[in-house]
C-alpha cells in the first residue's frame, strides 16, 4: 500500500470530486481515512464556530422591519399626471395668442400730454369763467334779451 | 460561463423564474430567509458585526431596487450573495476599512470566538486541544486572501456548490477550485502544527 492519496487528492476528496480508485484506494488505506479525517475536523470546528459565532451575534440584533421604499417612479408618475394637462391647456392657448389682433402700443407719456392739451382747450374756450358763471344771468345782451322776452335791467330799476 | 450552463434555472418565463421574482417582491420574507446566511458571510469576510449588519441591509436594499434585473439564471441566495460579495469587496477596498482594519479595534481574535465554542459531551483536555486546533485553523483561514476567504467561507460554511460560488463570485469553476485547494491546504498546515 504505497501509493497513498496525495494532498491533492485528499482535497478533492472534501470537494466532492472523488473518483471510484480514491474511494477502493480509502476503504483499503487507514492512513489516508485518518488523515482525509484530520482535514475534515479542521474545516469542521471552523464551521461550528463560525455558525455559532454568527447565531450569537445576530441573536443580540433585533429583528429590522423592513419597508419596501417608496417608488421613485410612482411619484413621478402623479407629477406628470398633474402636470401634463396644465402643460396642454397653456399649448392650446397658444395659437389663439398669436392670432389676436395687436394694437400698436401708445406711450404712456403721450396719453398724458394729449388729456393735458384737451382739458386746457376746454378751459379757455369758455367765454365766462366758472367763477362768474353765477352773474350771466343779470348781464345779457339786447339782441338776447328782446331774443327770450325779458325786460331790460335798466328798466326794471 | 460554465458555471451558468450547469446550473440549470433559465427560461425566461418558467414558473420556477416567476416564483423566485415573487419572492423577492416580499421583502420581509426575503430578509427573514436570508438574513442570517447573508449576515453570517458579512461577519466572516469582515469579522466586524456592525459592518455586517450594514451590509445584510444595504443587500437586501439593493436586491429589492433590482429585482426586475433578476434573470432567473441561478437561486436568489445565490444571487443576493452575489450582491453581499460586490458590497464586502467595495467595503474592504475603501479607506476607512482599512484604517480600521490596521487600527484592528474590533477585530474578533481567534482565541475570543474558541472561548465561546461550546462542546458538551467532552473531556476538559479534549476541549482543550480542539480549542488549539480551532486557533490555528482560524488563524489559517483569516490569513487567506480575501477572495481565496470568501470561497471558502461559502464552500465550507454555506455549502455552496463549485458553480454557485462561481457564480457569486463572478469567478470560473476552475479557478474556485483553486481557491479551494489552497483554502483546505492551509488547513491542513494548521491542523499539522497542533500534532
Amino acid at each position: 500500500m504505497n501509493n497513498h492519496l496525495s494532498a491533492w487528492e485528499q482535497e478533492e476528496y472534501l470537494l466532492d470530486q472523488r473518483t471510484p480508485q480514491m474511494l477502493r484506494h480509502l476503504s483499503e488505506c487507514a492512513d489516508c481515512r485518518a488523515a482525509i479525517a484530520g482535514l475534515e475536523h479542521g474545516v469542521g470546528i471552523y464551521r461550528k464556530a463560525a455558525l455559532e459565532w454568527s447565531a450569537e451575534s445576530l441573536a443580540v440584533r433585533p429583528q429590522p422591519y423592513v419597508t419596501a421604499p417608496r417608488q421613485p417612479v410612482l411619484t413621478l408618475r402623479l407629477a406628470m399626471a398633474a402636470i401634463i394637462p396644465i402643460v396642454l391647456l397653456l399649448l392650446a392657448l397658444i395659437p389663439f395668442h398669436l392670432s389676436s389682433p395687436r394694437r400698436p402700443a401708445q406711450p404712456v407719456a403721450q396719453i398724458s400730454d394729449d388729456a393735458l392739451l384737451d382739458q386746457v382747450d376746454e378751459q379757455t374756450s369758455v367765454a365766462v369763467p366758472s367763477s362768474m358763471e353765477s352773474l350771466t344771468h343779470l348781464v345779457s345782451t339786447e339782441s338776447g334779451a328782446d331774443r327770450k322776452g325779458s325786460k331790460p335791467l335798466a328798466q326794471t330799476n | 460561463m460554465e458555471a451558468l450552463e450547469r446550473l440549470n434555472y433559465s427560461g425566461e418565463f418558467s414558473p420556477l423564474r416567476d416564483r423566485m421574482i415573487a419572492e423577492l417582491e416580499d421583502v420581509n420574507t426575503l430578509c427573514l430567509t436570508y438574513r442570517s446566511r447573508i449576515y453570517r458571510y458579512a461577519l466572516l469576510s469582515l469579522k466586524d458585526p456592525d459592518l455586517a449588519e450594514t451590509i445584510t441591509q444595504d443587500c437586501f436594499l439593493k436586491a429589492f431596487n433590482a429585482r426586475k434585473d433578476f434573470r432567473g439564471d441561478c437561486s436568489v441566495a445565490t444571487w443576493l450573495t452575489r450582491i453581499a460579495t460586490n458590497l464586502i469587496r467595495d467595503c474592504t477596498r475603501s479607506r476607512k476599512f482599512q484604517f480600521w482594519k490596521t487600527a484592528n479595534s474590533s477585530a474578533v481574535e481567534a482565541g475570543d470566538i474558541a472561548d465561546r465554542l461550546r462542546s458538551p459531551g467532552i473531556s476538559p483536555e479534549s476541549f482543550l486541544v480542539v480549542r488549539e486546533q480551532l486557533v490555528k485553523v482560524w488563524d489559517a483561514v483569516a490569513t487567506l486572501p480575501d477572495k481565496q476567504r470568501s470561497v471558502f467561507v461559502l464552500r465550507f460554511v454555506e455549502d455552496m456548490e463549485l458553480p454557485e460560488i462561481a457564480i457569486a463570485m463572478g469567478l470560473h469553476v476552475g479557478t474556485v477550485k483553486s481557491h479551494l485547494h489552497r483554502g483546505l491546504a492551509a488547513v491542513r498546515k494548521a491542523m499539522e502544527r497542533t500534532r
